[in-house]
């Protein structure tokens, strides 16, 4: 563009502009330069490959409203529960698992490299673009391949510990391959202790699999392929040693990695900064008790200042990994805030694994609180960027998050981390799904029990369900919120999300709801209380149902019963109907017949109601149902049944009070035939409770059948 | 037109017999066979009892292409200059079938190929006759399975219907 305009004039010009784009390319134009005609061009910038992709992707926020990307965008496939999240997941991967198996097992059909031009003519172009190397064809070898030490180099940049030591055997083991690249071999195989690690791409399985991988035990392969390579190496080199001995205290042969290293010494070879950290992470396993293992920290730590090797921060959070998997108590919190206090000295920061392991020392459950994560936090916001450089750093947050929510119950330090996690690119460092889930819970745990309720409400919104599920713990919680909030039509929701969750069956959590949801209905608008009632009536129904499915099945684990409180409640709640033709009083009557079957455990906590719900009845025109309650209430022995069944046979036989006490006063034979069956059977109830008669006797079964069908074969 | 004219002329005076060798751009300009099946290709054929169904692409013959309805592959190898023809066609084919094969008795509309620089896309509407976590399963190993055939990036993009009479337009 320039040169269009200045070209046919004055060719020094040229000559200068010439010069500035030459040295454009090579980014050296000072800022101050300027060409004659006053324009200077910025310096250029060079841009990674991925750089625009970023930068777009930097412009859209995450949507708490759609499923995770992992899973498809289509109202069937997308999961809603803990369950279906994680077995979603594994099928999806799985799946790729089988199509990788093929690809292995006939590996002589994925042999043709797409991008090769066809018939592997030397066209000027390349028939696809880019290669992909990971969907190139992978070479196989056998016993019977011709291997050289190229394929030997080539299995060693791909990790490749199988193909590695194949091809390792069949150059002709320790003698045969060049020094070079057997500490190259070795050095793979010492980070991967032989073992062909977890492959990247599993990443599902590996979460799913995550509670048994990381335990600290001896699992070096004592005399293995890399101890043999280490022995054939000679001379040894300071490499050499570095190999073995980080391999060993990686793998918690603590023992011999010591004293290797002292030999390494002794030799007068130079050990790396690495090395010296992982020696410091396995220190522990060389001595017992608390004071010896500090001193052998203390002693590692001076050595490798005799040795002129300079710390940095991951010889830092090695320390404290050490000190936070030896205990608690006073003196390792001392020495881990010493250690602290002498690496900042030298101008090494705490990363946020180093942080997490203080974490560790400090916030234990039972103990005295510590405030170590306000300055924590204070100090992370000041940071440009949070650097993801160890495993144990995507341990933080969700550590952090359980001593907000545990440990110092402060919804303020919880508000500030969720921020912390959410700015920028900090999102990935929350770990894999499994610690992601456990971050969740604990937030929404401090913010149920703290935080205002709108807020609370807000935070539910937008979290659930997409970005979490919560677990029946979380829910009580969350139901202890709705509660205490008076929402009433988000309780009634509740249930539905309760359905949803797959939590439907647990019985603890349905009474728990039922409870609130009673506490609750009283003071609520006519429509939210229509909206509580089908809930409730719906909760019955999916008991119900539940139990007919168990009966038919025969499951292994029958789910447990709704208690006789929590029956109570549905009808306490779906007899506030003014119809006589109210699908509610069709509730009530199913809940009274299921706890005339005794099909609930333990007693009403609140008899009253039913009291009061067989007088409504009674006063609505639904004897039957008043007479269920009344000989409910006789059977259970419980003191309001004599006055509840004056009160009802009084309204309906349109009498004063005492004058139905006394025709219940007369012989009972001579009342049978001339009342209603329903009076009867309140009669009956009356008899019952004033006798105190136990539930076993004659009558009752009998009057306890006639509820369960109806009132009228008495 | 021109261009294609001007092929065959060279073509007949043997200059380009080298180059139509070792260029398929050139080699492929000449079609013959779409004019003849002018009346039936892409259409079908009304049944006595008018029973059979048609999706909303089965009941929109070729020539309403980008009017009623749309392409069943996008791919820029047969713009000019365009790379990949035959390979695209057979790979496009590869895929419907091995869609068809392995969501068997499930796809209910055809398999739309969509490429986007190296990324192929592969769209259709699945029955839902399997549960989620099968569907996720075979997700999973087509994605897989065909990524590592075509060796580019290949994601699915499905819809589910409840049963194939969701997609039926009409019946003739």
């Amino acid at each position: 563009m320039y040169s269009n305009v200045v070209v046919p004039r004055h060719w020094t010009r040229l000559s200068c502009l010439c010069r500035s784009l030459t040295s454009l390319e090579g980014q050296k134009v000072p800022q101050t330069a300027k060409s004659s005609d006053g324009i200077s061009p910025p310096p250029r910038i060079r841009r990674g490959p991925t750089d625009i992709l970023q930068a777009l992707a930097a412009t859209v926020g995450t949507d708490p409203t759609a499923a995770h990307y992992k899973y498809h965008d289509d109202p069937y496939l997308i999961p809603l529960s803990n369950f279906r999240k994680r077995a979603y997941a594994l099928s999806a991967e799985a799946g790729r698992k089988a199509a990788a198996w093929i690809r292995d097992e006939h590996a002589d059909l994925f042999t043709t490299r797409e991008w090769d031009p066809p018939n592997k003519a030397k066209t000027p172009y390349f028939n696809a673009d880019p290669h992909i190397k990971a969907f190139e064809p992978k070479p196989i070898y056998n016993d019977e391949s011709k291997v050289t030490e190229a394929d030997l180099q080539y299995a060693i940049k791909n990790a490749l510990i199988e193909d590695s030591t194949k091809v390792f055997q069949l150059l002709g083991g320790v003698e045969g391959v060049n020094d070079e690249l057997k500490l190259q071999f070795l050095q793979l195989l010492c980070f991967y202790n032989e073992k062909e690690p977890d492959s990247m791409e599993w990443l599902e399985e590996r979460w799913f699999a995550a509670n048994t991988r990381d335990r600290q035990a001896t699992t070096w392969r004592v005399g293995g392929l890399a101890e043999k390579i280490f022995q054939s190496l000679e001379p040894k080199t300071s490499e050499a040693y570095c190999a073995i001995i980080q391999g060993m205290a990686k793998y918690y042969q603590a023992e011999r990695a010591h004293m290797l290293a002292s030999e390494a010494i002794e030799k007068g070879l130079q050990l790396s900064t690495s090395v010296y950290n992982s020696l410091l992470a396995c220190v522990g396993f060389l001595r017992e008790g608390t004071q010896m293992r500090i001193e052998a920290l203390k002693s590692t730590l001076a050595q490798m200042n005799e040795q002129g090797i300079s710390p940095n921060s991951e010889t830092l959070s090695a320390c404290l990994k050490s000190i936070s998997a030896w205990g608690g108590g006073k003196a390792l919190q001392q020495v881990a805030l010493q250690v602290v206090a002498e690496f900042r000295k030298l101008g090494i920061e705490p990363g946020l694994a180093a942080y997490y392991y203080l974490l560790c020392v400090f916030c234990k459950e039972r103990g005295p609180r510590y405030d170590l994560l306000s300055t924590m936090i204070n100090d992370l916001e000041k940071k440009q960027s949070l650097v993801a450089t160890e495993p144990a750093d995507t341990n933080f947050f969700i550590t952090a998050m359980g001593v907000c929510s545990d440990h110092l119950q402060n919804m303020d330090l919880a508000e500030r981390l969720h921020n912390l996690l959410m700015k920028d690119d900090n999102y990935k460092l929350v770990g894999d799904a499994y610690k992601e889930s456990i971050f969740y819970r604990h937030y929404v745990t401090v913010t149920c029990r703290l935080a205002p309720f709108e807020k609370t409400v807000e935070i539910l919104d937008t979290l659930i369900p997409n970005v979490y599920v919560p677990e029946p713990s979380v829910m009580e919680e969350i139901i202890k919120t709705l509660e205490v909030g008076g929402a009433g039509d988000r309780l009634a929701q509740a249930w539905s999300q309760l359905v949803v969750f797959g939590h439907a069956r647990r019985a603890r959590l349905v009474e728990r709801l039922l409870d609130a949801m009673c506490n609750t209905y009283q003071g609520q608008d006519e429509e939210i209380k229509a909206k509580m009632r089908s809930a409730a009536t719906d909760i019955l129904n999916f008991g119900i149902m539940s139990e007919e499915q168990e009966e038919t099945k025969e499951l292994r684990t029958p789910g447990q019963k709704l208690s006789a409180s929590a029956l109570c409640n549905i009808v306490d709640m779906c007899s506030d109907a003014k119809d006589k033709a109210d699908p509610g009083w069709q509730t009530v009557n199913a809940a009274l017949q299921k706890l005339g079957r005794e099909e609930a455990a333990g007693v009403p906590a609140k008899p009253q109601v039913l009291a009061d719900v067989a007088q409504k009845a009674v006063a609505i025109g639904q004897p039957a149902i008043a007479a269920a309650a009344v000989t409910y209430l006789a059977e259970c022995g419980f003191e309001e049944a004599m006055s509840a069944s004056v009160q009802v046979l009084s309204t309906m036989l349109n009498r004063p009070e005492s004058e139905v006490e006394a025709l219940l006063g007369q012989q009972h034979s001579s009342l049978t035939g001339a009342l209603h069956p329903s009076a009867m059977a309140i009669a009956e109830a009356y008899s019952i409770a004033k006798t105190g008669a136990p539930v076993q006797r004659e009558s009752s079964s009998s009057s306890s059948d006639s509820d369960s069908e109806s009132s009228d074969d008495e | 037109m021109n261009t294609s004219i001007i092929k065959l002329v060279q073509h007949s005076l043997g200059v380009s017999g080298v180059l139509g060798q070792c260029s398929p751009a050139l080699a492929s300009q000449l079609h013959t066979s779409a004019p003849l099946c002018r009346v039936v290709s892409g259409k079908y054929r009304i049944t006595k009892k008018r029973d059979k169904p048609l999706t909303y692409e089965m009941a929109n013959p070729p020539h309403y292409i980008a009017h009623r309805k749309s392409w069943n592959s996008w791919n820029t190898s047969n713009l000019k200059d365009g790379l990949r023809r035959s390979e695209t066609a057979l790979e496009d084919e590869f895929i419907r079938r091995f869609m068809t094969g392995t969501w068997h008795g499930l796809v209910c509309s055809e398999i739309i190929v969509k490429r986007q620089f190296n990324h192929i896309r592969v769209a259709g509407i699945i029955r839902r006759a399997v549960s989620p976590t099968k569907m996720y399963f075979l997700l999973g190993y087509t994605e897989e399975l065909l990524s590592n055939w075509l060796q580019c990036p290949v994601t699915l993009e499905l819809q589910t219907v409840d049963s194939f009479k969701d997609v039926v337009f009409k019946y003739i």
